[in-house]
């Protein structure tokens, strides 16, 4: 069986790039990626968790999680699909109609 | 039986002003006939209620409201002879608004704010306590407003219209801190109430006059006379009344002349027993009544406006009424009596005058004496029932209003034997000049050539109808009445639980000996009938005056006209008044400029004084109060326009922040741990 720390560590490192891309990147669908990454991470940590501890809990919560996930990235796509009619770019640099 | 529909006699005129107010567009003129109806149902209730109670009993009804306070109905004879005047005359003039407001865009709104009107002045006759008599007097003030502005579009009547709504509203702030400071009064007695018995119940009030110490009644007094000065249009708050005719002339008759101005005088006769407790209360009450009934009477002398000049004959004539309560101190509760019957007739002549005014008015086009003249020829009907009026008010022998004004005087006078001759002297000066101003005015409009080129033809006979009844009762109630009425009115305090004696004491009053002589018998008749009797005797005072205090008042009413006559009418024209009094004399162009009021209120007081210091405190609003406001809000305007770019809108630099935060929350964790503070 693969040690629980593999786990983590892979987590980890999808975090750590996600987050990374999140902060680096101004493309709105790099940024749906990054977010992708995020919960995705959590989701390994929770089905790893799960199946070392005997427990379907976190499985159970990992599923959510994913519906979730699927439902954020409906709406953000939306955003980003009317975004782009408004403004002909997803360059979050360039839509800042709102700031100061 | 009437009395248990008491509650339509303001009910009925209600529901014709939402009638009205809705559905009288849809309606031959304005739906004026719900309006005529509507109070003449209010007459007819008020009439079955006088032929049940007649002479002996009132009627009572009274309900919970909040706290201390009720609403109820009290029909006492005060209160029923209003409620019949005001019934009626309103009723006539309604008829008679019919054919003046025919044609008016607004007649559904004039007739809804009529019914209005005249829903508020019976609500606030047959009160049963003074709060709820003050909420129909806001009323009241409420309507004249609409109504003096009701042609909105003239500035002249708008600024009229501000000018009465204003001015009023200073007596009746007075009126309300009388209210309060009573109510306090009362409730620190803490007298034990029946059921069914409220604070600001009148009976409760007059029962408990005696425990309020005697300076508080005076303020108190005082206050209610304030109140009563505004409505009832007197020195110094009388400037609206006379700018008030810009309303329809309907509008002058009903609320200027015949029932809204009498509210003041009402109040004053409702609160009589506190007047007259309250030291120097009374004392006030003549000052006040007989200099105005002077002052105006000297403006209505030059006045060219033919509603102006029944305008200041107004305001003299609520000087008589209030002179009339005022000097009651001399004969007690009787002055009641005298001072409304005064009141009542003067409103049948009055609210006649006016509506014959209305009739010139409306025939001649002008509200000019100036450009009429002649009009005599051509309005027969009219210039009688007016010669009647004038008659009446002049003081004529036998007229109503000769009954009512000489008895006045003659009360005047007995005052003036016990304290003051002051109130007699100024009451039979007016009268003088009652006599000569109306006259004047009557001439000068019917008879003599057409100064003007003006509408000749008489006015209908929905007008010409309330102007023969009226005339009927301004010549015939004084005759007819007199005696009746000041039996009936001296008895309307019997109902309640006044000791005059008492009141008179705390007052400061002498009672005279030969009225405390029957009022002492008449205590004794009380013990053995059970009723009070004072004042009782009041008819038999008239006959202790010397004969020429008695004829005098003929002499000035028949002088006054002659002198009239012959400066003009031109039969017997004798003087010409622009000989007598030429364009330089001070004193004529004191009385046309009205004692330079306009001048000294309007251009001194209000433009230089309050003007002058409005501009001083708009100053230290806009440099002080404003400043360091605007100061201190600029100052935090510019502070956040540094912080808030911190909120840069790119949201990278968010998570960097977020990332951040959770790096330096997990350090700082971590260390308390490992310190162990955790």
């Amino acid at each position: 069986m693969i040690p629980l720390e593999l786990y983590i560590l892979l987590a980890s490192a999808m975090f750590t790039i996600g987050l990374y891309g999140l902060v680096t990147q101004k493309n709105g669908v790099k940024l749906m990626m990054c977010i992708e990454l995020l919960l995705n991470s959590a989701n390994i940590n929770l089905v790893a968790f799960s199946a070392y501890q005997p427990n379907v809990n976190g499985q159970v919560f990992a599923l959510f999680s994913i519906a979730l996930a699927a439902a954020e990235a409906g709406v953000g796509f939306a955003i980003l699909i009317a975004l782009y009619r408004l403004y002909g770019t997803i360059d979050l640099d360039n839509i800042n109609a709102m700031r100061w | 039986m009437y009395a248990d529909y008491a509650y339509l006699i303001v009910a009925l005129p209600v529901l014709a002003f939402l009638l009205c107010l809705f559905l009288g567009w849809h309606l031959p003129r304005g739906g004026g006939f719900i309006t005529v109806l509507a109070t003449f149902g209010a007459f007819i209730v008020s009439l079955g209620i006088f032929s049940e109670t007649y002479p002996h009993d009132i009627v009572h009804q009274s309900m919970s409201w909040f706290a201390d306070f009720n609403v109820g109905i009290l029909i006492d004879p005060l209160a029923l002879v209003m409620l019949l005047m005001v019934s009626f005359v309103v009723t006539l003039i309604h008829i008679y608004g019919n054919g003046y407001m025919n044609g008016d865009p607004g007649a559904a709104r004039y007739f809804a704010e009529a019914a209005l009107f005249s829903a508020s002045m019976l609500g606030l006759v047959y009160a049963d306590n003074l709060l709820q008599l003050f909420i129909f007097w806001e009323l009241v003030g409420l309507c004249s407003y609409l109504l003096i502005g009701f042609w909105y579009r003239k500035p002249s009547a708008a600024a009229a219209a501000k000018k009465a709504f204003l001015t009023t509203r200073v007596g009746d702030v007075l009126f309300l801190a009388g209210i309060i400071l009573l109510y306090n009064n009362l409730a620190s007695l803490n007298i034990v109430l029946k059921p069914g018995e409220y604070l600001l119940q009148f009976p409760v009030i007059y029962a408990n006059l005696a425990s309020i110490p005697g300076d508080q009644l005076t303020l108190i007094a005082l206050g209610l006379l304030g109140g009563a000065v505004g409505k009832s249009g007197q020195f110094p708050l009388h400037v609206w009344l006379p700018d008030a005719m810009e309303g329809p002339t309907t509008v002058s008759a009903m609320i200027h002349a015949a029932t809204m101005v009498t509210a003041g005088v009402y109040l004053v006769a409702r609160m009589f027993p506190l007047f007259y407790a309250a030291p120097h209360g009374l004392t006030a009450v003549a000052a006040v009544g007989a200099f105005t009934a002077l002052f105006a009477a000297t403006m209505g002398l030059t006045a060219f406006d033919i509603k102006r000049v029944l305008a200041f004959s107004t305001v003299s004539q609520l000087g008589f009424m209030m002179a009339g309560l005022g000097v009651g101190a001399a004969v007690g509760a009787a002055a009641v009596g005298v001072s409304m019957f005064h009141l009542i007739g003067h409103s049948f002549f009055k609210a006649l005058l006016f509506l014959c005014a209305g009739s010139v008015i409306h025939a001649v086009n002008t509200n000019d004496l100036r450009e009429m003249g002649g009009v005599g020829k051509y309005m027969k009907w009219t210039m009688y029932t007016m010669l009647i009026g004038s008659l009446s008010l002049a003081g004529f022998p036998l007229f109503t209003g000769f009954f009512s004004k000489d008895e006045i005087i003659v009360i005047a006078y007995e005052y003036g034997t016990m304290i003051n001759f002051l109130p007699y002297i100024f009451l039979v000066l007016a009268a003088i000049l009652t006599a000569i101003y109306t006259f004047r005015m009557w001439f000068s409009v019917f008879t003599g050539k057409e100064r003007s080129n003006y509408g000749k033809h008489e006015s209908p006979w929905v007008m010409l109808g309330p102007l023969v009844i009226l005339a009927v009762f301004a010549f015939g109630f004084g005759l007819a009445a007199q005696e009746d009425f000041y039996n009936y009115l001296d008895s309307n305090f019997e109902h309640y639980d006044v000791d005059f004696a008492h009141l008179a004491a705390i007052g400061g009053h002498e009672i005279e000996s030969g009225h405390g002589a029957e009022a002492v018998e008449g205590e004794q008749a009380a013990a053995a009938e059970g009723e009070n009797a004072e004042g009782a005797g009041e008819g038999k005072e008239a006959e202790g005056e010397p004969w020429y205090i008695q004829i005098l008042p003929i002499i000035v009413a028949i002088g006054g006209i002659l002198t009239a006559a012959l400066f003009y009418w031109d039969k017997v024209k004798k003087f010409d008044p622009s000989q007598v009094t030429g364009d330089k004399d001070p004193l004529r162009r004191m009385l046309l400029k009205g004692y330079y009021q306009h001048e000294i209120l309007t251009g001194w007081f209000a433009e230089t004084l309050v003007y002058g210091t409005a501009l001083i405190c708009n100053m230290i609003d806009i440099k002080l109060v404003d400043g360091w406001l605007n100061w201190l809000s600029a100052w935090v305007m510019g502070f956040a326009g540094h912080v808030r770019k911190v909120q840069t809108g790119i949201v990278q630099n968010y998570v960097m922040a977020l990332v951040l935060g959770v790096v330096v929350l997990v350090v700082v964790i971590t260390l308390a741990t490992e310190v162990g503070l955790v």
